[in-house]
């Protein structure tokens, strides 16, 4: 019908292409695209997310002075990793109330570097004693590098995914052609064209942000994906270092001198820090052979206000604390990476924007999703019989249901396992995480046994029901119910249990409207059926 | 106050934009605007944005601007959008009766 409309026979010709181009490269890797948007925007609070997970751990009512928790955990890693050659902690913040920490092992085979990583109190400098959990960081992670595989092989699925997803976008623009003079247009009741205008709406009202965050996407895994500009031009270890030293704040262990000697003040040396960026805008602590004459110590910047993941860091001689230098700049190249690197991260962001940040992703999540639903919308019109659709079609419906209703289920079986999962079970994070594709497997078996239909309302259901109960979980199972973060003003607990019930309402609305739709088959187009026929099939659906 | 001031610039810039198309104008009003009214409603839509952004840059700077600035134009627009299709339903609803 779009083809009468084209008075040019070539410019119907491209967007023909475009759109078809658009078509499968949405689906082909639909389901993980939708997977990763969905955890990456729930990732914008991954911070709030690994406090809720980690209940034990107090709320913060005000941020500790963090020259005196540098000091105070750099005095208990000496304790938990002597000989270190390399720690490195990331301070409390208004987002984070433990001290992430991680340091490589003093002793291991050669040839082999060990890795240890802990949370510690920053009131009394321990290691935390909640329990085990990979909190927030998971969805995080999930996100780009998928799990039970080797990181490499999940970061080249996201990378080709993400690239998908870039020609889609494109190929999607240019097939829409009318994004201004549709801009507001919603046909209500129509079937594909309002499954068609409800995925024009969230494509292009984020259309910025999905073109951003697609491309700088890209950007954050590009040494990976095309390492050889970078190969071809670094060839020696000492340049390869100065690269490194561009790129992040981590300053890389040289050879120890093997003369032993305390560490300076490590509080003093981010006083200094302070003094220059604010109170509590030091990000991170590293330091490299501690307790060697050759020590050094590196104090980063935040990530909070600055759109750039460039690092910024005062570096210190680890035995005086003399600041060494200051770096504070990095070249042109270098800083177009950390800008597009920082987009996508959104860590700049003040409570503001990373809402506007999450909102907006979920519209990108509910772009890809619509995208989804459509090519079964569009085909089931057409099917010679609908109740015995091709194999494609079937496949391509269960999936759907699986990645979108059912990773809901799953994401909100994760939160769930994190509640009932005693303490003391061994591997109990990874246990968190087993249970989230327990869940997942399930919703695919109950897909592929249910109709679809039934499958979509239940498993929609069973999201809305796990949602909603999860707050009640909550205070039955913690010290922290939701009156209690109400009247603490606690807002990330009582956010978190607040958020779950705006999003198991949403779900209801979905499970609503699916159970009350009544798919339009086709019967006038197809003279060659009888209307008797059709109707009896339709009746038989419904039943 | 530059994240509520800019929200609600944008929200308005939106609501005029969307008022100053033929359609919505047919589905809210029941009938096309004159030439002049639809071109004020542009200009003016598009100033709100504008000093939206105005606004969010001045405070914050370009980068951290423009990232705010893009935030507040899709979530107003969907919130523009919604409304639209809330009060079409409610008219459609009222109509029948």
């Amino acid at each position: 019908m779009k083809t009468v409309q084209e008075p040019r026979p070539a410019g119907q010709g491209i967007r023909q292409s475009m759109s078809d181009l658009h078509t499968w490269v949405g689906l082909l890797l639909g389901w993980v695209l939708y997977a990763m948007f969905l955890t990456g925007t729930v990732a914008y609070f991954k911070d709030e997310l690994s406090q809720w997970m980690r209940p034990e751990l107090a709320h913060q009512t005000e941020l500790p002075d963090q020259a005196v928790v540098a000091q105070r955990i750099a005095d208990e890693l000496g304790t938990v990793a002597p000989g270190s050659p390399q720690w490195s902690m990331r301070l409390p913040d208004g987002r984070n109330n433990s001290v992430y920490a991680f340091w490589r092992t003093a002793t291991g085979t050669p040839g082999q570097r060990g890795f240890g990583e802990a949370n510690f109190d920053p009131a009394t400098g321990q290691k935390v004693t909640a329990r085990d959990t990979l909190g927030g960081d998971f969805f995080y992670r999930f996100h780009f590098q998928f799990h039970y595989m080797p990181v490499i092989w999940g970061r080249w699925i996201a990378g080709v995914a993400a690239m998908f997803m870039l020609v889609a976008i494109v190929s999607g623009v240019i097939t829409h052609k009318k994004i201004f003079v549709d801009f507001f247009t919603f046909r209500w009741g129509k079937g594909q064209r309002s499954w068609l205008d409800a995925h024009n709406a969230v494509s292009v009202f984020g259309l910025p942000f999905h073109f951003m965050i697609t491309y700088t996407g890209l950007v954050t895994l590009m040494a990976l994906y095309m390492p050889w500009g970078e190969q071809a031009a670094f060839k020696t270890p000492a340049e390869r270092q100065q690269l490194n030293a561009e790129l992040s704040a981590f300053i890389q262990p040289g050879k120890p001198s093997g003369q032993a000697a305390p560490l300076a003040s490590v509080e003093a040396m981010v006083r200094q820090a302070q003094e220059r960026w604010g109170r509590d805008n030091v990000g991170r602590v590293t330091a490299t052979h501690p307790g060697d004459a050759a020590a050094r110590v590196a104090v980063a910047r935040g990530e909070a206000g600055r759109v750039s993941m460039s690092p910024q860091y005062l570096e210190f001689e680890g035995t005086t604390g003399r600041l060494l230098a200051v770096h504070e700049g990095v070249g042109a190249a270098a800083e177009t990476r950390g800008v597009l690197y920082a987009l996508h991260l959104g860590r700049f962001s003040d409570s503001v924007t990373r809402w506007l940040y999450f909102l907006v992703s979920l519209a990108g999540t509910a772009m890809v999703g619509t995208g989804l639903v459509m090519w079964i919308v569009k085909r089931r019109q057409k099917l010679p019989d609908p109740e015995r659709p091709h194999v494609g079609f079937h496949i391509v419906e269960r999936l759907n249901i699986v990645t979108i209703a059912g990773l809901s289920v799953a994401m909100t079986g994760f939160l769930w396992a994190n509640r009932l999962l005693p303490q003391d079970l061994v591997a109990r994070a990874n246990w968190e995480i087993h249970v989230f594709f327990i869940v997942w497997l399930l919703t695919l078996a109950h897909a592929v046994l249910r109709p679809a239909k039934k499958a979509w309302v239940e498993q929609l259901w069973a999201a809305t029901a796990l949602l909603a109960l999860l707050p009640i979980l909550n205070a039955v199972t913690t010290q922290r119910p939701l009156w209690h973060s109400l009247v603490e003003g606690d807002w990330v607990f009582a956010g978190t249990d607040l958020m779950c019930w705006v999003l198991a309402g949403l779900h209801a609305a979905l499970a609503i409207r699916t159970a009350r739709h009544r798919p339009k088959l086709r019967s006038t187009r197809k003279p060659s059926r009888e209307p008797v026929t059709t109707s009896a099939t339709l009746r038989k659906g419904e039943a | 106050m530059s994240h509520p001031l800019s929200f609600m610039l944008c929200l308005a810039g939106f609501t005029a934009l969307a008022f100053a198309m033929d359609r919505q104008q047919h589905d809210l009003i029941g009938r096309s605007l004159p030439a002049s009214v639809t071109r004020a409603l542009r200009i003016a839509g598009a100033c709100a944005l504008l000093l939206a952004l105005g606004v969010l840059v001045a405070w914050q700077g370009w980068g951290l601007g423009l990232v705010m600035f893009s935030g507040h134009t899709s979530l107003t627009a969907g919130i523009v959008h919604v409304t639209l299709i809330g009060s079409a339903r409610v008219y459609a609803r009222a109509s029948k009766h």
